[in-house]
């Protein structure tokens, strides 16, 4: 029991832990992380405000009881330094008392700010907190804040390597092959065609627009459709120069002596495509969104973090995920539909042998080798991909984790209500 | 009429132009310009000498020696085991160095001798270095190859001056560059013909540059990437990656070295000099560098000194002759040659010789600073022969025929005769006892063991073994030989394999071992690259044949060894099946076109079953533990007699891992009550190779060390 004062009961209540529910999410379409990008001469700042405003406008938001913004972005620096949340929300019309913080835990860090406030709000001592991410890897070039990751001490005391010398270890260790690899993200781009011709992601898509109203982007532009095994086995490995010709696979070596050569299985057709996004979620408690005029959607079951080896680097969702099914209650069995982000290939593949699931339940509307890992809004994002996929699929248990730099895994396990 | 001041203290000689207004400081320590108390003590007094100097426009620093500065002190750095007084120690040294850079007058280093490490420091903190351009002027940081770091501003002035990747070749390499290519590299600024134009220069450049000031202490952008830079965290990385492919992380200098530069590179200059000075005294008080600075340093300068060695000042040899033009043969005539003797090559077979010749022209194209001229009198000396006449009146024979006694005998009955009275007959075997050998000698204190290594161009060891009767003087005599064609020696008694090879075979023979009881041969090579062996056990193996192995196995077991082995049950049924190793083709590695592909798959049919316990780390102890305990029983069974040639021959003659310092170090930083302690547990597990002389158990007992602990 906690003692709490909280407007919506309307003064200080004793009360039991509340729960988190998701009312809605919304994110933007995926430009191509580049120049010719459609989202490149979009500022971040606007990407994300677009996502709050979008969030807001169709709910009808008081956003004077929005409690906190919480928003992942993972390269704080240039248009997304200085703590882009606060800036976007107040970008984006909402009330004053709408403040807003960003986090950074790397590529999980969009689900993060949905945790955070699924737990703020559980906590009881929050009511409404809207979660989000946003990332333009076209305008901020991934690593380019900096940092001690990649200094010789890192690499000495704690051992660090590029994430592609991760991925392709993750594969050597576990024998998937470059053709598994290439089976999966043909399959990807399949599905994610599928889904754009279907309109399954039509409910949380907002166009982004420019000052003047008009379209900028209405769909994701970076799936390639009608890309084959065949396609892709033209593709040279992209880490192979890196790791063998200047020695970053001997870095591995100490702390996984029994391979004896990395196979280098990834390339840019079977890893996440590079883009820019934002996305918004809207978490609360029951009688938050009840005394605002809104009905639930999902229910947060529970919440996990977990620290691996920052080598292997790209192993967290497993136990990421075994942790939050524990938390839960539940067995991977009870989880309907998956979202394990395809930061590479490898990544859900080596989740779907390690849990044993149902790889029909895996990323059913494609994935991020299609449509693009704008690193921080992603988890945001799949968020609602997942929510999305349960209702039509009307299914309930949706499970959503992601592989995260430095070794770490982060999952939500989320139920419809 | 020259209107100069001049004073000395008792490292520096001062003088005074009153007309350029110029002091020179001459580096005028006795014999030898080396960094030690003294040193610091006198260029401190010099620099205020100098400041006092009415109207001072710039100074020279040069020497009085052949030499510039040949860097640190060891015998000060090598006992200090106390970080605060180091790091003082160091501080010292960096403050001088900074001063000298900002008295805001030009300073000029005349480089007409080898700067090295800190003397090396010592020229990067002046404004500008001219070295004499001549081949025997050496620049360079080589302070990693003893386990240390550049200490003194090197790792922060070098990268600022010309950039990160050309610094880091230097400085993590221990790289030295004659004079030639120091200027091609910026390690100096300019070259001059000879000293005075290269006084004249550092004038012209004093007078030129009024208000020099370092490019630190300057605005603008360092060479290359900076600091900072997403191209300069590339560069470390790919740094990091290159180390750890060279070393397997058997070696802390370079690792420490490279994170010494990149977190000095980002922050102000004076301040990087402490994040350097804490780095280089972390290094220079590990055991690691008190173990490479013993055996790299003390020990391999007493061996190339031949100190305590039998002395002659006269070899008397002039003609040299080198029965059988194989491999060893033609590089033998090759390097005799190029010493300066007359050479006589023999074969009984025509096409051998002919490769031979083939060999020795190679070579010979390889010697870049000599002319046509020098080319073709070196290969003149070189006489190939299937007659035995021509190597009538030899002063030296070495016979480099196939390991095998009977072969050895009847040579040695066929050509001893061709010897001058008083000549020396030398066995280049790798094994054979040379008083078994010497049997068939009509003068076997004559007779002496000279075991060379391949390629013997390029390897500097060379393992003397003197037998029974081998008479001092000969022994005397074939070293001032050794020492002509510029070998390393270590010295050793009698016995089959005598010192290296015995160390050698454990070490291979435990890798096969290891393999055979089921242990993953991955891991197997990544122990012996981890614990810093130069070459993993099971790819150098296939270098050497496992045919020349099987071969080896069965002279063993005539000299009484134990090989009741699966290790060598698998490498006798290896060759049986044609995997005798890189030459066929398949050894315990695959190949295609001569470059290695991965170990065999097959190799785990061949293993016994599957260990109740692996580890990298046991495999490290086993692998080196088996080498260290032979050289213990070498030492037990006199074999050794200087224990400075287990470390020296193991390292340079084995590639035995150096950051160990060589076994005998190994153990004693194991210490000798552990390491028997293992070596026991050993034995009752993995049998009887491991079982402890009793001349080490003792030493154990009563707290001995194979060297004197530092």
């Amino acid at each position: 029991m906690l003692s709490i004062y909280s407007p919506a009961l309307d003064g200080r209540q004793e009360c039991t832990v509340p729960d988190a529910y998701v009312f809605d999410a919304v994110r933007s379409p995926r430009g191509r992380g580049k120049k010719s990008g459609s989202l490149y001469a979009t500022r971040p700042i606007d990407l994300l405000a677009q996502s709050l405003r979008a969030l807001s406008s169709r709910n009808e938001l008081d956003t004077s009881l929005v409690d906190d913004v919480v928003i992942g972005c993972v390269t704080q620096t240039g248009d997304q330094g200085a703590c882009i949340a606060r800036f976007a929300a107040l970008e984006a019309g909402w009330d004053l008392d709408a403040p807003g913080v960003t986090l950074n835990r790397f590529c999980g860090s969009g689900l993060q700010a949905v945790n955070d406030a699924a737990a703020m709000v559980a906590s009881g001592f929050y009511d409404c907190v809207v979660a989000g991410g946003v990332e333009s890897m076209s305008r901020v070039a991934m690593g380019s804040d900096g940092g001690a990751i990649f200094d010789p001490s890192t690499l000495w005391n704690v051992g660090s390597v590029p994430q592609g010398i991760s991925a392709d270890l993750l594969a050597t260790l576990g024998g998937i092959t470059r053709e598994d690899c290439d089976t999966f993200a043909a399959q990807s781009q399949q599905r994610a065609a599928d889904a754009i011709e279907a309109g399954r992601f039509s409910r949380s898509l907002v166009p982004v627009t420019d000052r003047l109203g008009l379209p900028v982007l209405e769909a994701d532009e970076h799936p390639r459709p009608g890309t084959t095994v065949e396609t892709l086995s033209e593709l040279g490995a992209s880490f192979e120069t890196m790791g063998r010709q200047f020695g970053l696979d001997a870095l591995t070596k100490e702390r996984y002596p029994q391979v004896e050569r990395i196979q280098h299985v990834h390339h840019a057709g079977n890893s996440s495509g590079i883009v820019d996004g934002a996305a918004a979620v809207l978490v609360a408690t029951e009688e938050a969104g009840k005394s605002m005029g809104l009905t639930p959607r999902a229910k947060i079951r529970s919440v996990a973090v977990v620290g691996t080896d920052p080598i292997l680097m790209l192993s967290g969702p497993m136990p990421a995920t075994r942790k939050a099914l524990r938390k839960a209650g539940m067995q991977a069995s009870d989880v309907d539909l998956w979202e394990v982000n395809e930061a590479f290939a490898a990544v859900p593949l080596a989740f779907i042998n390690e849990l044993e699931v149902d790889p029909g339940t895996v990323n059913v509307n494609g994935g991020a080798i299609a449509l693009g890992h704008p690193l921080g809004a992603t988890g945001a994002m799949l968020l609602g991909t997942v929510l999305d996929a349960l209702e039509d699929h009307d299914k309930q248990v949706g499970a959503v984790t992601l592989c995260i730099g430095g070794g770490m895994g982060i999952a939500t396990i989320l139920e419809r209500v | 009429m020259n209107a100069a001041t001049t004073t000395e203290n008792q490292t520096v000689r001062l003088q005074f132009d009153a007309q350029t207004h110029v002091a020179t400081l001459t580096l005028a320590m006795p014999k030898v310009n080396r960094i030690d108390a003294a040193f610091g003590v006198g260029l401190g007094q010099a620099l205020d000498w100098a400041a006092a100097q009415e109207g001072l426009r710039g100074i020279i620093i040069d020497t009085a020696h052949r030499d510039f500065c040949v860097g640190a002190d060891l015998d000060t750095l090598f006992p200090e085991r106390d970080p605060q007084a180091l790091l003082e120690r160091v501080g010292h040294l960096a403050g001088l160095y900074r001063r000298l850079e900002t008295m805001s007058v030009p300073v000029v280093a005349s480089l007409t001798g080898s700067a090295l490490g800190g003397g090396y420091e010592l020229a990067l903190a002046c404004h500008h270095r001219i070295a004499l351009d001549d081949a025997r002027v050496q620049v360079g940081l080589p302070e990693v190859t003893l386990g240390v770091l550049p200490g003194a501003g090197g790792t922060q002035r070098l990268p600022r001056l010309i950039g990160i990747q050309a610094a880091l070749d230097i400085i993590l390499q221990g790289k030295i560059l004659r004079a030639p290519k120091a200027k091609a590299a910026g390690l100096v600024d300019a070259l001059a013909a000879d000293p005075d134009s290269l006084r004249q220069a550092a004038l012209d450049f004093i007078a030129a540059n009024p208000g020099a000031a370092q490019p630190w202490d300057r605005k603008g952008r360092m060479p290359g990437p900076r600091a900072g830079s997403g191209d300069a965290r590339n560069l470390f990385m790919a740094a990091c990656g290159m180390i750890e492919k060279k070393t397997a992380g058997a070696y802390e200098a370079p690792r420490v070295a490279l994170a010494t530069v990149q977190e000095g590179l980002a922050i102000d200059f004076d301040r990087a000099l402490e994040v350097e000075a804490r780095a280089f005294v972390q290094l220079a008080i590990s055991d690691q560098a008190k173990d490479m600075m013993r055996t790299l340093w003390y020990h391999r300068n007493a061996a190339k000194k031949h100190e305590g060695l039998p002395h002659t000042d006269s070899a008397g040899i002039k003609k040299v002759s080198i029965l059988g033009a194989g491999m060893m043969g033609a590089g033998l005539a090759f390097v005799c040659a190029k010493a300066g003797y007359d050479v006589v090559l023999r074969d009984i077979n025509e096409a051998t010789l002919q490769t031979a010749n083939a060999h020795c022209i190679a070579q010979a194209a390889k010697l870049r600073h000599l002319s046509d001229e020098d080319r073709r009198t070196l290969l003149a000396r070189i006489q190939t022969t299937l007659e035995l006449e021509p190597m009538r009146g030899s002063d030296l024979i070495i016979e480099a025929v196939f390991e095998n006694l009977d072969l050895k005998h009847r040579v040695t009955q066929e050509a001893e005769p061709m010897l001058a009275p008083d000549g020396i007959w030398a066995s280049n075997t790798s094994a054979l006892p040379i008083g078994d050998l010497a049997k068939v000698s009509g003068n076997a204190k004559n007779f002496i063991g000279l075991h060379f290594f391949s390629p013997v161009e390029k390897m500097e060891l060379l393992e003397v073994i003197v037998g029974d009767q081998t008479s001092e003087s000969t022994t005397a005599r074939a070293l001032a030989f050794t020492k002509s064609i510029g070998k390393l020696p270590i010295v050793v008694g009698d016995g089959y394999g005598f010192y290296t090879t015995r160390v050698f075979s454990a070490y291979i023979l435990e890798g096969a071992q290891l393999v055979a009881e089921g242990h993953d041969p991955v891991l197997v090579e990544w122990a012996g690259r981890s614990a810093g062996m130069v070459v993993p056990p099971l790819q150098v193996f296939d270098e050497v044949t496992l045919s020349l192995g099987a071969k080896a196995f069965t002279m063993g077991r005539k000299y009484g060894r134990n090989l009741d082995l699966p290790g060598v049950s698998m490498v006798e049924a290896l060759v049986a099946d044609g995997r005798t190793g890189k030459a066929a083709g398949a050894g315990f590695y695959e190949y295609k076109d001569g470059r290695r592909r991965g170990l065999w798959a097959g190799l785990k049919a061949h293993a016994q079953g599957t260990p109740n316990d692996s580890s990298v780390e046991l495999l490290r102890d086993r692998l080196l533990g088996i080498q260290a305990l032979e050289a213990a029983r070498t030492v037990a069974d006199g074999v050794i007699q200087r224990r400075r040639d287990a470390e020296v021959g193991a390292i340079f003659g084995v590639g035995f891992a150096p950051g160990t310092g060589g076994p005998l170090s190994y153990i004693d930083r194991m210490g000798l009550s552990a390491f028997v302690a293992q070596m026991d547990a050993f034995a009752d597990r993995y049998g009887e190779r491991y079982a402890v002389p009793d001349t080490l158990r003792k030493m154990a007992e009563s707290g001995d060390t194979f060297f004197e602990a530092v």
